[in-house]
C-alpha cells in the first residue's frame, strides 16, 4: 500500500497546480477546469485520510466516510458547472467573450 | 518578471511549502485500509436504515435538480 504522505504530497501538488492555472488563465472554461483539479484534490485527501483512519483504528471497523463525503462533494461539483457553465454562456452571448480580464461587470 | 511568472514562482513555493510540511510531520505508523464499495454502501445508507446519509443524499438529489433547473433558466435564449 502506498503511504499516506505520497497521497497528501499528489493532492497537494494537484491544489497548486489548480490554483496557478486559476491565478494565470484568462478563459473562464480553463479557470472552471482549474478549480474542479483543486476540488479533486480536497477529494483525495478526504478519501486517504479515511482510509488512514480506518487503518489506524481497525477495532471501530471500516469506515468510509470520508469516501461518501467525496462522493457529496464531487455532486455538488457538478451542479457548480452546470450553473458555472449557463452563467458563462450567458455572459457570452451579452459580451462576445469569455475572457476573465475583459468580463468586469462585477468589478467595483 | 512578467506577472504569469511570479504567480508560477507563487504556486511553486506554495507546492515545496506543502511538501516540507507532509514531510516534517512525524505520521502514526499505519497501512492504507482497502475500503470496499460495501463499506461504502453500508457508511451511505446505514445498516438499519435510521442511521447512514440517505437524507443527505436525498437532499444533493434535490440541489442537482435546483442546479439543472438554474443552468437551463440561466442558458435559455432571450426572446425579443
Amino acid at each position: 500500500m502506498i503511504p499516506i504522505e505520497y497521497w497528501i504530497i499528489f493532492s497537494s501538488l494537484l491544489f497548486a497546480i489548480g490554483a496557478y492555472g486559476v491565478l494565470t488563465r484568462k478563459n473562464a472554461i480553463v479557470v472552471l477546469m482549474s478549480i474542479e483539479v483543486m476540488l479533486n484534490a480536497a477529494n483525495i485527501n478526504l478519501v486517504a485520510f479515511s482510509s488512514y483512519h480506518s487503518a489506524l483504528h481497525p477495532s471501530t471497523g471500516p469506515d468510509a466516510s470520508g469516501q461518501v463525503f467525496a462522493l457529496f462533494s464531487i455532486a455538488i461539483a457538478a451542479a457548480e458547472v452546470a450553473v458555472g457553465l449557463a452563467i458563462l454562456l450567458s455572459v457570452y452571448r451579452r459580451y462576445q467573450t469569455i475572457d476573465v480580464d475583459k468580463i468586469n461587470i462585477l468589478r467595483w | 518578471m512578467s506577472s504569469n511568472a511570479l504567480r508560477a514562482l507563487a504556486m511553486a513555493v506554495l507546492a515545496l511549502l506543502f511538501v516540507a510540511i507532509v514531510l516534517s510531520v512525524p505520521w502514526p505508523e499505519g497501512d492504507m485500509d482497502s475500503t470496499t464499495s460495501e463499506d461504502v454502501a453500508k457508511t451511505l445508507f446505514g445498516t438499519t436504515g435510521a442511521e447512514g446519509y440517505g437524507l443527505v443524499l436525498l437532499l444533493i438529489g434535490l440541489l442537482l435538480l435546483v442546479a439543472l433547473l438554474g443552468g437551463i433558466f440561466l442558458a435559455k435564449e432571450e426572446s425579443e
